[in-house]
């Protein structure tokens, strides 16, 4: 039984930050119609921020905080791009051109952090939580599915109960009609990239230590949270939340056993696939009916 | 007294001229009308006035002041509201909600349901479940929500019955007895020079006729030869 649960539940953290990092996505693009590829990118320069500070002696605290006000700039500088020279371009368009930003960015980020040596990332979080029947649950993974249900229910109440929130919705239904009747779009775009920017960030930041952190591992983690995302179909935050966990847990368990964990990155390819695969057959039946 | 003064003003799409050299005016408590064929430039012109596309040259002044320079959002501020085309209610939102996206300083809902009080009704439906009325008549409060100088309305009248266009009419001539500055482009004559003052037609992007409404009302023959070009 613990054979199965101990790898299972040693998941739990990376499920939490793909959920996380999928509720980022669906929120970006429900709100400025943009399938982000940079998301994890983004966090991976605040997360390394946090970690040239308390490498050059700075307490962990305002390190942390600093880190995730650089998060907070990078997004906002991609939702710049993105908002200032390609506000009026297509989707798929869009989604291009932040595939290119992520190469970009994981060039200098490259470049600037020392190349693909992991560093040394200070544990935020460590030890355990609890004990789920005889195994440990980690600080880190309560705090990141933590982050991420909280992330999704303040979204909702953000976004159907207060004035920005409705004009954020007016935005993400008709941009031009919103814009002639006042409504600031260039600026609630900024916002959406800045505040998914400070959460991704948060969020790397906590499972960073498991994951030996070179500046490219962190920033590809955006492939399991485009999985997860598209589990909710980029609408459902919760969907996407679930589906995140899910993509984590699945994982766990797959590292596990020899003869498959060399291949447990692959598995939200596949994810990826299937759900594209599904959708496409959705549509077929529609055409057909 | 406010009023929007256009010069000079034209406006091209994909390097093309659309709108040439179009001088006009709308004054306060009154409707100028804007007349022309399928593709004679009408809701380029808009779409020009309300900064949805560049103009290449001329100016657009509110009150004597320019805005032909200002991003849409701006404009809007400024005291111009455009109701496109197609009658681009937030679907996903509700009537009350689209209307709220709208509210200013000084502005309130009362003011809208006084004006369609068939909204009220329906306040709490989701707009894209609205009917054709409906939804022209949402767009309209929304924009006077935002206090407009000049409202700009783009075709209104199209797909509706006629009763519903004839109810939306006197609620636009009612909105200039108020004191509005209202643009109306129509391309279905007869009822929008029933409650207009002035009127201009577009050919090709230029003025053929700028003259008052009743003028054309009486001979439509004329009417008939400018859309034409006979
Ligand atoms: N997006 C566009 N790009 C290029 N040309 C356009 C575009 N939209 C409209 N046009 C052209 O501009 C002209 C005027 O169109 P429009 O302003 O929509 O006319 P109207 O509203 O009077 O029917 C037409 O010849 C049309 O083909
Ligand atoms: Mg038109």
């Amino acid at each position: 039984m613990n054979s199965f649960l101990t790898p299972a539940i040693a998941g739990l953290a990376a499920g939490g930050t793909y959920a996380l990092l999928g509720v980022c996505a669906v929120f970006t693009y429900r709100l400025v119609a943009v399938v982000n590829f940079t998301g994890a990118a983004i966090g991976s320069a605040g997360t390394f921020a946090l970690i040239a500070l308390t490498e050059s002696g700075y307490p962990t605290f305002p390190s942390v905080i600093a880190g995730i006000l650089v998060g907070a700039a990078v997004g906002v500088l991609i939702g710049f791009i993105m908002t200032r020279w390609f506000a009026e371009a297509n989707s798929s368009t869009k989604a291009a051109v932040t595939a290119a930003l992520l190469v970009g960015l994981i060039a200098i980020g490259l470049r600037l952090t020392g190349g693909q040596h992991p560093r040394v990332m200070p544990d935020l979080f460590p030890g355990s939580a609890f004990r789920m029947a005889g195994v440990e649950v980690t600080i880190a993974s309560v705090l990141t599915i933590g982050l991420a249900v909280l992330f999704t229910v303040l979204s909702d109440l953000f976004l159907n109960r207060t004035r920005i929130g409705l004009h954020l919705r007016a935005l993400s239904d008709r941009p031009l009609a919103a814009e002639l009747i006042g409504v600031k779009v260039r600026l609630l775009s900024l916002l959406v990239w800045g505040a998914t920017g400070a959460f991704t960030t948060f969020a790397l930041m906590i499972i960073a230590p498991q994951r030996s952190p070179n500046f490219m591992t962190l920033s590809l983690l955006v492939v399991p949270a485009l999985a997860a995302a598209l589990v909710g179909l980029f609408r459902s935050f919760w969907l996407t939340l679930a589906g995140g966990i899910l993509l984590g847990v699945v994982e766990g368990l797959a590292s596990s056993v020899d003869s498959i964990s060399q291949y447990r990155s692959a598995i939200p390819f596949l994810v990826i696939l299937a759900v594209l695969l599904w959708s496409q057959r959705e549509a077929r039946w529609d055409e057909a009916r | 007294m406010s009023e929007l003064v256009i010069s000079s003003l034209s406006i091209s799409r994909s390097e093309l001229p659309v709108v040439s050299e179009i001088n006009a005016r709308v004054e306060s408590g009154s409707i100028s009308v804007v007349l022309g064929a399928n593709g004679a430039g009408k809701t380029t012109l808009l779409e020009g006035l309300s900064g949805i596309i560049p103009v290449a040259s001329g100016t657009i002044a509110i009150d004597g002041h320019e805005i032909q320079k200002a991003r849409p959002g701006q404009r809007s501020r400024e005291g111009l509201a455009h109701v496109e085309q197609g009658r681009t209610i937030f679907g996903q939102l509700t009537t009350e909600e689209n209307m709220k996206v709208a509210l200013r300083d000084g502005s309130d809902l009362s003011e809208a349901y006084g004006l369609f009080p068939e909204l009220l009704q329906r306040r709490t439906v989701r707009a894209g479940l609205l009917s054709g009325g409906e939804q022209q008549m949402l767009v309209i409060a929304r924009a006077l929500l935002t206090r407009p100088k000049v409202l700009m309305i783009d075709e209104m009248s199209a797909g509706l019955a006629p009763v519903i266009v004839s109810r939306l009419m006197a609620a636009v001539r009612k909105l200039a007895d108020a004191g509005l500055a209202v643009l109306l482009v129509e391309q279905f004559a007869a009822l929008a020079l029933g409650i207009g003052n002035r009127a201009y037609v577009l050919r090709r992007g230029r003025v053929v006729y700028d003259g008052d409404c009743k003028t054309l009302l009486r001979s439509p023959d004329e009417l008939h030869k400018l859309y034409l070009g006979g």
